[in-house]
This record gives C-alpha cells, sequence and structure tokens, in this order.
C-alpha cells in the first residue's frame, strides 16, 4: 500500500471516488495556474488512486480507471520511479484490459513528450534522464529542514 | 424535460462534499447571459431536436466578482450537462476522470458507463465546440459509451453527440 494508506484503510469506494474526484479538480486547477503546490496536489491524487486500485478489480470499468489514473497522477507529480512501480504491478494483472495497459503505456509515452517541450535543450542532447535522477533526489531535499524534522 | 439544477446533488449524491458549488455556478452562467428561471432551452441530441427547461434558485450576481469568468462557463456547463445526463437516463457520478482519459466524468446506469465530456459557451459557435469534443471523448481508451455535450449559455441550448 502506497504512503497516506493507515488513513486511507477504513475509506470504502464510495468515500474514494469522491475525495479522487475533488483532488483531480484541485490538481487540474493548479496546474493550469502553474502553481508550485500542483505536484503535491498530483501525489495526493496518486495516492487516492493507488487505493483505488488496490480494492477494485483491473477487469472491470473503475478498477481500470484507478489504475491508468495512479500513474498518470504519478507521472504528473514528477514521481516517475513511483510510475513505473505501479505500472509494473498493474502490467502484471492477467484480468487488466487491453485498453487499460495501453493507456498506461500511453502515459509514459505522453509524460516524455511533455517534458520533451518544457525541456527542449535537455530532449535535443538526450538528457531528460538527469531531470528524473535530480527530482528524486531534490524530493528528499527541504528548504526549512528543521520544519521538515 | 425539466432540469431542475437545484437537485443535482440529489441526482448525483456524490457531488456532496464537493467545494465547488456546481449548481450555482449554472446559475451564475445562465443568468450572467441574461435569462431568469425557468428557461427554454433548445436540445440537440444527435441531430434529434427537443427542448428542455431549465431551473435554478436565482443567485446574486454580485458574486461574478469573485468568480473567474472562464470557470463560470466550465463549471456551470458542468451542472447543465450533468443534470441532462441524469433526467435523460437515469446517468450517475462515479467519480471524475483524469485528463489523460480524454473525458470529464465517468457514469454509471442500469445498462452500464458513460464517459461524458462537457464544455461550456458564453458566445460563439457551439456546434464547433461540440465537433472538438466529440472527437475528444472518442479517445477515451475505457469500454463505456462515450457523450460529448456542449451548454451554450447565451442561446441558451444543450448540444449533445456521441463519437
Amino acid at each position: 500500500m502506497s504512503d497516506g494508506a493507515p488513513v486511507l484503510a477504513g475509506l470504502a469506494e464510495d468515500e474514494l471516488d469522491t475525495f479522487v474526484s475533488i483532488a483531480i479538480r484541485r490538481a487540474e486547477i493548479l496546474e493550469d495556474l502553474r502553481s508550485p503546490q500542483a505536484g503535491d496536489a498530483w501525489s495526493e491524487v496518486m495516492i487516492y488512486e493507488a487505493r483505488l486500485a488496490e480494492i477494485t478489480r483491473p477487469g472491470e470499468i473503475p478498477g481500470s480507471v484507478a489504475r491508468v489514473g495512479a500513474v498518470t497522477a504519478a507521472l504528473a507529480a514528477g514521481r516517475r520511479s513511483e510510475a513505473s512501480r505501479l505500472a509494473a504491478l498493474y502490467l502484471a494483472e492477467a484480468s487488466l484490459p487491453e485498453e487499460g495497459r495501453e493507456a498506461i503505456q500511453r502515459a509514459f509515452q505522453e509524460d516524455q513528450e511533455r517534458l520533451s517541450h518544457r525541456f527542449p535543450a535537455l530532449s535535443k542532447s538526450g538528457r531528460l534522464a538527469e531531470l528524473a535522477d535530480w527530482r528524486a533526489r531534490a524530493s528528499d531535499l527541504h528548504v526549512f529542514p528543521r520544519a521538515a524534522a | 424535460m425539466r432540469l431542475p439544477l437545484q437537485d443535482l446533488w440529489s441526482m448525483h449524491p456524490k457531488l456532496l462534499g464537493h467545494p465547488t458549488d456546481l449548481p450555482r455556478l449554472g446559475a451564475l452562467a445562465l443568468q450572467r447571459a441574461g435569462h431568469a428561471s425557468p428557461v427554454q432551452a433548445g436540445v440537440n441530441h444527435g441531430g434529434r431536436a427537443s427542448t428542455a427547461e431549465v431551473e435554478w434558485l436565482a443567485q446574486d450576481l454580485a458574486l461574478l466578482e469573485t468568480h473567474d469568468g472562464n470557470r463560470v462557463t466550465e463549471d456551470g456547463a458542468e451542472a447543465v450537462a450533468l443534470a441532462y445526463a441524469n433526467v435523460w437516463a437515469g446517468w450517475v457520478v462515479k467519480r471524475r476522470l483524469q485528463r489523460s482519459l480524454r473525458a470529464d466524468w465517468l457514469l454509471q446506469n442500469e445498462e452500464g458507463w458513460l464517459a461524458l465530456e462537457v464544455s461550456g459557451t458564453a458566445e460563439g459557435d457551439p456546434v464547433a465546440r461540440l465537433k472538438e469534443k466529440r472527437q475528444q471523448v472518442a479517445l477515451c481508451p475505457l469500454s463505456a459509451q462515450r457523450l460529448a455535450l456542449v451548454i451554450a449559455f447565451d442561446r441558451p441550448s444543450i448540444l449533445a453527440d456521441s463519437p
């Protein structure tokens, strides 16, 4: 189970549907505003989607939506290693329909296209992977380390 | 067909608790366009023409000063569209979808699932917008019915079509 698990464990699918709907809305608005908080908002979406994926069947539409959603939210949050981990988990489920598999794979392609568009110089020189490494390292850093302790 | 926006939460219980007050924004979008409740809206669903009576609780237009104009149009359109989907075929909101799935909402009724893409226009050509949204929802990868709905607030009218 992902981070946030103890709080979410007691929630029913209906409650999670409401929470994820609100979180998606918030994340999209923050993203449109280019807010630096958009990443955190997408991380919250990822947590709800991943929990929904745990309690729904991969072969049913809500289960497929949650699995695709967890991966795309992780990518939108810049958490690419988590996105890869979740994708591997979901793609290993035999009953995940083909359209769900394709949507998960397309999410990675679209993420690469988005990054290439945003960082054309890094893309041209084949250095987009460095960005992912930097993000992974920076996610452990805090501007105010005492507050984070 | 009667579309009471004030009853949106009883049509779609999962909208309760949402921070966006969709019925209020639907009302504001209609009032901003000069309409008063109830208003007759033209409906064109897949080429079939009809009318709908849209009702809402009157809002203070001063509220528009505290809202982004585009958000009033888009959120107001969601209010009217979700009311229409419910009254038309009993569709009930399951959850919101991420943009990567090329639709705004996943709805459910006794027959199955619907991926719904919604947009609104304050003025201008809603037919062109419907075409764009129909193409978008056609790319939704889910094994669900798909519907694009555009609410043109100036006329007012409701345009719906499936890919």
